[in-house]
């Protein structure tokens, strides 16, 4: 984290990368469950138009976010990073807080994922930094 | 998603063509400059930057006998529209699933 920190911070005379894209949606489910399904449900619900399937960027999402950890290759300035956040409330649901930041390090997205899924640097290589904190219910 | 976004993104799918965008992320610079810092030779850094430049993630203009070369706001904006719309459509299956019983 500490060096895409230091990438990502810029000087008055730099140009402005463009900011983060932060999506959230509050979902009614546990924040386990949600957690469950965002991960090892992934291929139940990710798009078709941006299918990854068994692709080396859903292993590298798997074990990013089970692990509770990051997920890097050695060179994580090259990467986008997306972090999700899944937060419970008292009423039994859950906000889930997605941020993707530095995508214009992706190496590939969209209808070229198809193409570029095992390319390197490509799709496989896309989020190599992956975070998130799960808060598991008590 | 639509041809002006694959461009995009198929520009970016190339690690040296990544690369040259975060170096303009710098700030502005020149073709002969680019061609010293990267290991690669002078047409095909014009190349990779014809493709980011057709792909409107970057513009160029003449400074007295160079090109320089920086990277285009809009399109950038354009391209995180993209992802932001994307994502938005990600988390609404996303939604209809965890809720499913």
């Amino acid at each position: 984290m500490e060096t895409v920190q230091e990438t990502i911070g810029r000087s008055a005379s730099e140009a402005a990368a463009p900011p983060p894209v932060r999506k959230s949606v509050r979902v009614r489910a546990s924040a386990a469950r949600a957690f469950k399904v965002f991960t090892e449900g992934i291929d139940t619900w990710w798009p078709k138009t941006h299918h990854i399937g068994n692709s080396p960027m859903t292993k590298a999402m798997i074990e990013g976010w089970v692990g509770g950890r990051a997920y890097s290759e050695p060179d994580v300035t090259q990467c986008s990073e997306v972090e999700v956040r899944f937060t419970p409330a008292t009423d039994g649901t859950t906000l889930v807080e997605l941020e993707h930041r530095n995508f214009e390090r992706q190496g590939a997205g969209g209808a070229s994922m198809r193409n570029q899924v095992d390319q390197p640097g490509g799709w496989g290589g896309l989020m190599e930094l992956f975070r998130a904190e799960a808060e598991k219910e008590g | 998603m639509n041809t002006y976004h694959d461009a995009q993104l198929d520009a970016l799918g190339d690690a040296t063509r990544r690369a040259i965008v975060q170096r303009l992320l710098r700030g502005p610079v020149s073709v002969g400059k680019l061609a010293e810092e990267f290991p690669v030779s002078r047409p095909a850094i014009s190349q990779h930057l014809r493709v980011l430049k057709q792909a409107s993630l970057v513009t160029d203009e003449v400074s007295g006998t160079r090109r320089v070369y920086h990277i285009n706001p809009e399109g950038f904006e354009s391209l995180r529209s993209y992802f932001d719309q994307f994502w938005s459509i990600a988390l609404e299956a996303f939604q209809q699933k965890v809720e499913e019983q």
